[in-house]
């Protein structure tokens, strides 16, 4: 979704406004000041959602994560202490490394079943409709639902795993997907893909429907394999919502806590110990507030870089 | 040429078979939670459970409408989706007609700022945001829970609408303006037409993502008259018994709206993340 | 324009911190303002009766108080989400009147200073005839006082399948060692598992570890609650038999790793585990579910080790939160539900998932005719809370809400570790959480 736009004004830069202003600079000041004061009304409602409900929070998470304190105690100031130990930590380590393999590998298969989810939807075939609202059904359930039905699915002993393999004998033991240390982070990240897809397929075939069928067929008598066709026509026309949706999924998935929360609650052994969970249980389990914050932001400088990357990208056009 | 064509006759099959198969990976786990919901619980646990429910029941539907105030949860939901969507509508088009048509300081910091907003962890904000909403006394009312939710829809709202607004052709605006509409009145006669599908798609998100949050959602509401269907679920968690046949029976009713609106406006959705990437 | 934009950017910025900082200002000046209602958080008790009971008689105790309807407020609060929310609202100063807390949540809030003092509640309860058993005090007394309102006792016992042990021709196991033999003889995996011993990453974990420790003289911490213990040669001998159990003689089903709180239960209450260590909340729920599988289910003290057998209980008690704008009600609120007639009328509706903090209902045919139940007094006389041989503190509350001890079980059992590493590693992290809160 969101794809695109902000690289629609390109080459349109300095017309973003609109009227009369530039032509004649005597009356520019008045009528810039009017556009300023509409502007500013126009913004107050989406800023002060903004201010008090994400910049206060946020600063407030930042000011806890510089605090030695507690659920339900004064907190004392300790500078940067909370990092110095969460750095000194051996989980640490860990859990970056469990976290940039979740985001990674799950935003690569959503990327890649997405992307041939819209090519196949974006095929002639009778039904289609039918077929794209059923691919994008993930998508409608909320995620903790998601979560406590795969792991209903993942369960040892009652799940439907277990029993569609060891019925039809695929299977003699019974496999503990979650318990299994070189299983369960695969299966939380397939969980993740799972309820993910829907969204890259959704924003990716409506690319693809954009793309005016003469481009291939132009491209057809220039004598352009399918292969050439897909990189030189589709991948260029696609970059923008590549771009979009890459990032927004990353972020998500970067910042969710409930997969693996329901899931595996980090285990086995730390296996799918990931930040977003090991903030919650330091905040909330051992409550110990400021210690939870700075692990809650401790990603966030990654994924800060990851999207200023993106979208100067994106916006590059409008810049000045 | 011919061989471009043979290819595309072969891909075709490679697309009905990879269909077939994609279609099972996303509606089999989709399967198992109705199946589960129409079992009794013999058939749920253990070995003896079942893969297709052999005596059929709706008693875990029964048990959910007649034991629990599911419909209630099921009323909240609504009202709080619902609007959340409208005011992130009203917002968000408002702001980001600012932000695609008129030059002020600070245009371009906020506009790069609303994606930011997204980084924010949710997971930590609910302690800070329990206080803001305890100070405005709107803990365990609609309003507080839709207050927060915009902290979410409305910059998601904004961000995208601004997009969309850019790629309606300035002229059209600017006859307008000529023609002595004022500002607003531009915006709301010649930008918001153009813009219905791309409005269809906001509506369609803001709607969804509220009906599906959870942590906000558990922390912020304690009453039965304000509780929403996801936080309703974990009340089948009775400590450590879970009752998992009403539960799925719950997961599945209140996965149907959003799949009922996204079939409804489907062709809306699609069509306005189509505009949306014509610039591309 | 230079000069107009420069004003600007001054302008901007001054507003701009004004307005980042005023819902600082805001949030923080009107903290403590709450509603004038007497607010109840119930978190569900384990049979709808129970429930029902209980706000019932909340209402009713408001009635005679001298409160409409309309000034109370009763919640239903899902025990998985209560920590979370509660954290929330004591940091927004916005708690509840009245609310069950588990065991070392007592200690926890008491030190923060949020809890009122019921000691005067906890002394009359004792002069009860008989009294209540002293076992529950552990949980409830900080500094001298207590601070919260024991209102169940629950012993871990272990659930056994007697048709199994009969069907096997034995006696249920006295010592851990025939305890195996045993679970070898009845077991048939996959289908049935002998010990569904709770092993994921919850609290369940750090019971049914920490009880076999004992069994075999080990312990977390020293009375004195300051002395962690972890890495003694005890329970590097316990641990060893847990790893043996789970890798050798295979009578813990693998999946049992990623098992939360519920896992155990569900094992037993679909037939697929022979023996599991959990408070009679499966028995109970059999009692409204399963009648058959209730009578085969026997409630023991749990086999001994080379040191006897030790129990566990652990202590559910009512708080009452200071913030209150009614402490007296509050209390008051409290002594209604321990009067004789109500608390015996809730604990017996429960099916025997509450046990009573009363002796003097042992002496009822409800608790004296059901076989299941003839350990259950000694087990709620002698048992100890998951901290033994410390009382639950809140550094106690921590080791437990961290999964220390699971994690340490999950070293040696998933990664391989020698049980002695895996207890080093788990004692120093405990050493570090008491010693935090020795600190301040």
């Amino acid at each position: 979704m969101a794809i695109r736009a902000h690289d629609a004004v390109a080459g349109r830069d300095g017309i973003a406004t609109v009227g009369s202003a530039q032509a004649r600079p005597g009356r520019a000041s008045l009528a810039l000041r009017r556009e300023r004061q509409l502007a500013y009304a126009l913004l107050t409602p989406t800023l002060l959602v903004i201010l008090f409900l994400v910049a206060y929070p946020f600063c407030a998470a930042i000011a806890l994560s510089l605090q030695d304190k507690m659920v339900g105690s004064p907190g004392r100031w300790v500078g940067l202490a909370n990092y110095l130990e969460l750095f000194r930590d051996e989980v640490f380590l860990r859990t970056a490394w469990n976290s940039v393999v979740y985001t990674v590998v799950a935003v690569a298969l959503k990327f890649v079943l997405g992307l041939t989810m819209a090519l196949i939807l974006d095929q002639e075939r009778r039904f289609n409709n039918v077929f794209r609202t059923l691919l994008f059904v993930p998508w409608a359930v909320p995620v903790i639902i998601v979560a406590l039905n795969w792991r209903w699915i993942f369960d040892d002993l009652s799940g439907f795993l277990n029993n569609f393999l060891i019925t039809f004998h695929l299977s003699r033991d019974i496999i503990s997907w979650l318990s299994d240390p070189s299983l369960a982070m695969g299966c939380v990240i397939a969980v993740v893909v799972w309820a993910g897809t829907p969204f890259y397929s959704m924003t990716f075939l409506a690319g693809l429907q954009a793309i005016p069928r003469e481009l291939y067929e132009a491209a057809e008598i220039d004598g352009a394999s399918i292969v050439q066709q897909f990189v030189y026509v589709t991948v260029p026309r696609l970059r923008t919502i590549f771009l979009t949706t890459v990032m927004l999924s990353t972020i998500w998935t970067a910042t969710n806590l409930q997969f693996v929360f329901v899931l595996t609650r980090g285990g086995p052994a730390s296996r799918t110990e990931i930040f977003p969970h090991l903030a919650y249980t330091t905040a909330l389990g051992a409550r110990r507030l400021g210690m939870g914050a700075a692990v809650s932001l401790v990603f966030f400088p990654v994924l800060a870089v990851l999207i200023l990357l993106l979208t100067r990208r994106m916006l590059r056009p409008t810049d000045d | 040429m011919r061989s471009v064509s043979r290819t595309r006759r072969s891909l075709q099959w490679v697309g009905n078979t990879l269909l077939a198969l994609m279609l099972v990976w996303t509606l089999v786990p989709f399967y198992w939670m109705i199946a589960t919901s129409l079992k009794k619980d013999r058939e749920i646990y253990g070995f003896e459970a079942t893969l297709i429910p052999h005596q059929p029941t709706l008693a875990n539907y029964a048990r959910l409408f007649a034991k629990t105030p599911f419909i209630l949860y099921l009323r909240n939901s609504t009202i709080i989706a619902v609007g959340t969507t409208i005011a992130s509508l009203v917002f968000g088009t408002l702001g980001a007609y600012a932000l695609a048509r008129l030059r002020f300081p600070g245009r371009k910091v906020i506009a790069r700022g609303l994606v930011f907003t997204y980084l924010v962890p949710p997971a930590l904000l609910f302690i800070p945001l329990f206080a803001v909403m305890s100070t405005l006394r709107l803990v365990d009312t609609h309003q507080g829970l839709i207050l927060t939710y915009l902290s979410f829809s409305v910059p998601f709202c904004t961000w995208l609408l601004m997009g969309y607004f850019r790629s309606v052709p300035l002229e059209l605006e600017e006859a307008a303006l000529v023609d002595g509409c004022t500002r607003l009145g531009s915006l709301v006669r010649v930008i918001l037409p153009m813009s219905l599908p791309a409005l269809a798609v906001v509506a369609f998100f803001a709607f969804t993502q509220s009906w599906n949050e959870f942590l906000y959602a558990n922390v912020f509401v304690n009453s039965v008259e304000v509780r929403t269907v996801t936080t309703g679920l974990t009340l089948f968690i009775v400590e450590d018994v879970f009752f998992w046949g009403p539960m799925m029976a719950a997961s599945f009713l209140s996965a149907l709206p959003p799949l009922v609106i996204y079939l409804i406006f489907q062709r809306w959705v699609v069509k306005g993340l189509t505009l949306g990437a014509v610039k591309g | 324009m230079r000069m107009t934009r420069r004003h600007v950017l001054k302008q901007a910025g001054l507003a701009a911190a004004v307005t980042t900082t005023s819902p600082w200002w805001l949030v923080r000046t009107s903290h403590a303002q709450r509603a004038k209602k007497l607010v109840f958080w119930h978190v569900p008790n384990f049979t709808p009766l129970a429930d029902d009971l209980q706000k019932q008689q909340v209402y009713e105790f408001a009635k005679q108080a001298g409160l409409k309807d309309s000034d109370v407020e009763y919640d239903v609060v899902a025990n998985e989400q209560a920590q979370a929310k509660l954290a929330a609202a004591i940091e927004a100063g916005n708690p509840p009147d009245v609310m069950r807390l588990y065991e070392s949540n007592v200690q926890f809030y008491a030190a923060g200073g949020h809890l009122l003092d019921v000691h005067d509640l906890v002394e009359k309860m004792r002069k009860e005839p008989k009294g209540i058993f002293e076992s529950a005090m552990t949980s409830v007394v900080y500094k001298g006082r207590a601070m919260g309102v024991p209102l169940a006792v629950n012993p871990w016992p272990v659930h056994a399948r007697l048709d199994l042990l009969d069907q096997a021709k034995v006696e249920y196991p006295k010592t851990w060692d025939e305890f195996v033999e045993t679970s070898k003889k009845i077991q048939s995996p996959p289908r049935l598992f002998a010990f569904g011993m709770c092993l994921g990453l919850v609290e369940d974990t750090t019971d049914n570890v920490m009880n076999l420790l004992w069994c075999y003289g080990g312990k977390m911490v020293e009375a004195d609650n300051k002395t962690v213990v972890m890495s003694s040669p005890e329970n590097v001998a316990g641990v060893k038999v847990i790893e043996a159990m789970f890798k050798t003689h295979k009578i813990i089903p693998p999946g049992a790793i990623s098992w939360d709180n519920s896992g155990n239960n569900k094992a037993y209450q679909s037939r697929q585990a022979a023996f599991v260590m959990n408070p009679s909340s499966i028995y109970a729920y059999l009692d409204g579910n399963d009648k058959d599988l209730q009578k085969a289910t026997g409630l023991f003290p749990v086999p001994a080790g080379p040191r006897g057998t030790v129990n566990q209980i652990d202590t559910w008690a009512y708080g009452a939160f200071k913030k209150t704008p009614y402490p007296d009600l509050a209390k008051g609120l409290l002594d209604y539900f321990m009067q004789p007639a109500n608390y015996d009328k809730i604990i017996q509706s429960t099916g025997g998932r509450w046990v009573p903090v009363y002796k003097r209902l042992f002496d009822s045919p409800f608790w004296r005719e059901k076989p299941a139940f003839k350990h259950f007094i000694k087990m709620a006389e002698t048992g100890v809370p998951v901290s033994y041989a410390g009382s639950p503190t809140p550094a106690a509350g921590e080791v437990l809400n961290t999964h220390l001890v699971p994690k340490m079980i999950q070293r040696v059992l998933v990664e391989n570790w020698e049980p002695a590493r895996a207890l080093d590693e788990c004692h120093k992290r405990i050493v570090e959480i008491y010693a935090r809160y020795a600190k301040g």
